[in-house]
């Protein structure tokens, strides 16, 4: 009873040091479960030293040492696998060695045996998966019980003489079991804790910033304004908890939320140097309340005790800040300062977007203009040189072009607006191919076939006209005969709608989107802005017979106007 | 009498130059032509001396038509474009004049004059700038084919006119073998022949000096004395 009380004792002073390390950062690298050699290594070190320190800290009996080394081999087999287990046990076992005595061998063989003991138990929950099985404090008291009995059987079988190890084994085989096991086990308990207190706080920390994250998207798209900064200031108080929010830009509050709302008024021009410094240097500026003193710069009544001032980034350059709030009776919680400097990345990172969004925009839009702007030239010389030639011997059919060209061009120029029915569309396209025919005459034939009931239809405006000038191009300039034309309208079963442009030219420049490209390119880019990505243009070409421009559009109940 | 050609894809384009010709009673219209291998066999058959010529046009374009052109009997080319006036400028050393669509009929009255002015003198023989044959135009039966440069084989003239040939067989052309000669590739092996080099599979010689070319696709090409040297020189054998 002496033995197991002193050896507990010892076990102890052993948890003590154990208890100390576990504050380390060292402890993490060994819940990992990771397969690689950095944390192997370190759960080498640390638990061949424990194996050191148990037995440094046992008690001389009988000619031997009754100790803890056992706890430190397990655990280190357990958590670092066989051949980390093995070692651990090793170097254990050959400190042990040096240190004499008639069981020298059988002590220095045993503990190399424990520590593969407890390797192999960690191979065996690893393949079967049960990683929580592990980490559990009884896993490690069974191990400890097993590796101890083992140990006692070599030291029976190896150590001579007999009788004395026979003497020993009788004395010590007791109180180390239970001092082994009772301290693998808390030990194991220790390092079970310390995990999932980190996890817990990864996770809080992880799903506050996501949820802030999914609330605040979309809400800069047209940058930091003084609405968004309210919204933004609102989300972030709420999911954060702190005393206060506030948003600037570079020269003022733009927005604030929580404690001293009453004298902090959003619009007011920023004072504080903290904030001013954070804009000048682009650095994040912390005042504890402490050392680095805060003390509001409006109000000396101002309960607000200490401050976080994080710039916001975009492309290098500070286009305003993020201030997270703590009144004075409360501490700055650490993990608000780290999610108040990702808060500010994130804005940052939708500003930038939202920036980028917008130009993609104005350019979608200019490069629109440019297709209505962009008369062919040729066709228009082209067309008054027929109008002037038709005027000599049909001065009737030369007014209808006249008025024909004058409403393809009224179109062309005028026509505002992002989206036109189907039926304007065709008009267009009508008045366009009226004066192509009269300029080809028979070398151009074409047919349109177009639903009654898809008349009203919204499409993007300027869809179908690029694509069948590029049609008439094609046919005309490809084919020494007859060009011909199709214009049709598919229902397909599923009620999606398709418009097709079939020329017999067969002409295949990088599926209709190089020279003539600008166009098509730009219609799809409208068309799946407007309907999604399903939607679009598609191109076919049987080189030299035909090409097929199809317009996908979706069902036909959602298109209509 | 001046005869003249009129070319361009668009029927009104023509009827419009026609008209405007027609109050010109020295001024002959010989043939009005839709595209450019109409036109290769009106000029080659009616040898007008001035052609108005339309640039866009279906597969050959105004500009391609001129490289097809013997230069020896070249017609005069007036351009009438409706837009192209900067591609023409770029031309201008090989065309006589160019006229903008739609047609003003005192800048025609300019070109008819200064027609009239050089009627009966010979053209200055001006060096064309343009770019090489990419196809040669081509009739197969009643149907036109433009077969592209890399697939002929070799080129002969005979009796019924000038032919080109591809392993799947003879065409028959509007363009003379002085000008595949000198705008393709093609490379004179007999008075009668020209042939593409990497074409060739054999030369065989034979005891007069002559020698046989067999094409990759089989057939024989006759080299005659005088072009064997220069051949044999080009394929990098010592003369």
């Amino acid at each position: 009873m002496q033995v197991v009380l002193s050896l507990l004792q010892q076990m102890s002073v052993y948890l003590l040091i154990a208890y100390l390390f576990s504050k380390t950062p060292i402890l993490k690298s060994l819940f990992t479960v990771s397969m690689r050699l950095p944390s192997k290594l370190t759960i080498y070190v640390v638990f061949s030293g424990f194996c050191i320190l148990g037995t440094y800290l046992g008690l001389e009996m009988l000619g031997a040492i009754a100790n803890t080394r056992a706890t430190g081999a397990v655990l280190g087999g357990l958590l670092g696998g066989p051949a980390v287990g093995f070692l651990v046990g090793l170097t254990g076992g050959i400190h042990r060695y040096t240190l004499g005595g008639f069981t020298d061998v059988a002590c220095g063989l045993s503990t190399t045996a424990e520590g593969l003991l407890g390797g192999l138990v960690h191979l065996w929950l690893v393949r079967r998966g049960r990683m929580e099985t592990l980490f559990d404090p009884w896993t490690a008291v069974a191990v400890t019980i097993v590796a101890e009995s083992l140990q006692m059987l070599i030291i029976l079988a190896v150590a001579r003489p007999f009788d004395q190890a026979q003497a020993l084994v009788q004395v010590i085989a007791a109180p180390m079991l239970v001092a082994n096991a009772t301290g693998a086990g808390v030990f194991m308990s220790m390092i079970r804790d310390r995990r999932d207190m980190f996890e817990k706080y990864g996770q809080l920390s992880s799903a506050k910033a996501l949820r802030i994250a999914e609330r605040t998207v979309g809400i800069t798209l047209d940058g930091l304004t003084k609405e968004a900064a309210e919204k933004i200031a609102d989300i972030v108080y709420e999911e954060t908890g702190v005393g206060a929010v506030a948003i600037t830009d570079r020269e003022k509050l733009l927005a604030f939320k929580g404690i001293g709302s009453d004298h902090h008024i959003p619009g007011t021009v920023m004072q504080s140097p903290h904030s001013l410094r954070a804009i000048e240097t682009g650095e994040v500026v912390f005042a504890t309340g402490k050392e680095n003193h805060y003390a509001c710069s409006i109000s000396e009544h101002c309960k607000l005790g200490s401050c976080l001032v994080v710039p916001i980034l975009a492309d290098d350059e500070v286009i305003g800040t993020i201030k997270l709030y703590e009144p004075k009776t409360k501490l700055f919680l650490n993990i608000n300062k780290t999610l108040g400097e990702g808060i500010a990345r994130l804005l940052a990172n939708q500003i930038i977007s939202g920036r980028f969004e917008q130009q993609k925009n104005l350019l979608v839009k200019s490069e629109l203009k440019l297709i209505q702007a962009q008369v062919n030239p040729h066709f228009l010389f082209n067309a008054l040189n027929t109008v002037s030639a038709v005027i000599r011997d049909n001065p009737e059919n030369a007014r209808t072009l006249v008025l024909h060209l004058s409403n393809y061009l009224r179109k062309n120029l005028k026509r505002g607006g992002d989206t036109s029915s189907l039926r304007e569309e065709l008009d267009h396209v009508t008045s366009y191919l009226e004066i192509e025919q009269a300029r080809f005459a028979d070398r151009l034939r074409v047919r349109m076939e177009i639903d009654d009931s898809l008349l009203d239809l919204q499409v993007p405006t300027f869809t179908l006209q690029p694509l069948v000038e590029n049609a008439v191009k094609h046919g005309i300039s490809n084919v020494l005969g007859q060009g011909r034309i199709l214009i049709r309208s598919e229902i397909l079963d599923d009620g999606s709608v398709s418009l097709l442009v079939e020329d017999n030219a067969g002409v295949y420049d990088q599926a209709g989107l190089g020279s003539s490209g600008l166009g098509l390119g730009i219609v799809d880019k409208r068309i799946k802005n407007m309907f999604g990505q399903d939607c679009g243009i598609a191109v076919e070409c049987a080189e030299g017979e035909w090409t097929r421009v199809r317009i996908r559009l979706p069902k036909r109940e959602l298109v209509a106007a | 009498m001046i005869r003249a050609l009129v070319v361009d894809d668009e029927p009104y384009a023509r009827e419009e130059l026609r008209a405007l010709l027609a109050g010109h009673p020295d001024f002959q219209l010989v043939g009005s032509c839709g595209n450019a291998v109409e036109a290769l066999k009106g000029i080659n058959r009616d040898h007008p001396d001035v052609v108005f010529l339309d640039i866009q046009m279906p597969r050959i374009s105004g500009i391609e038509l001129l490289g097809m052109l013997d230069p020896e009997t070249m017609p005069r080319i007036v351009f009438v474009t409706a837009f192209d006036e900067y591609a023409v400028a770029a031309f201008e050393e090989n065309a006589f004049d160019y006229l903008l669509k739609p047609i003003e009929p005192d800048r025609f009255e300019k070109t008819l004059t200064r027609l009239r002015r050089v009627s009966g003198q010979p053209q200055p023989l001006g060096t064309l700038q343009i770019p090489p044959l990419a196809h040669i135009p081509c009739y197969a039966g009643s149907r036109i084919r433009l077969v592209r440069l890399p697939e002929i084989e070799y080129a002969y003239t005979d009796l019924s006119g000038v032919h080109v040939v591809t392993a799947e067989g003879a065409s028959y052309t509007d363009l003379t073998l002085k000008v595949l000669e000198d705008r393709t590739d093609l490379v004179r092996c007999h008075r009668q022949n020209l042939v593409r080099l990497d074409m060739i599979r054999e030369i065989r010689l034979l005891d007069n000096g002559c020698a046989e070319i067999t094409t990759r696709s089989g057939q024989s090409v006759p080299v005659s004395r005088r072009h064997l040297r220069d051949l044999k020189l080009r394929l990098g054998f010592p003369a």
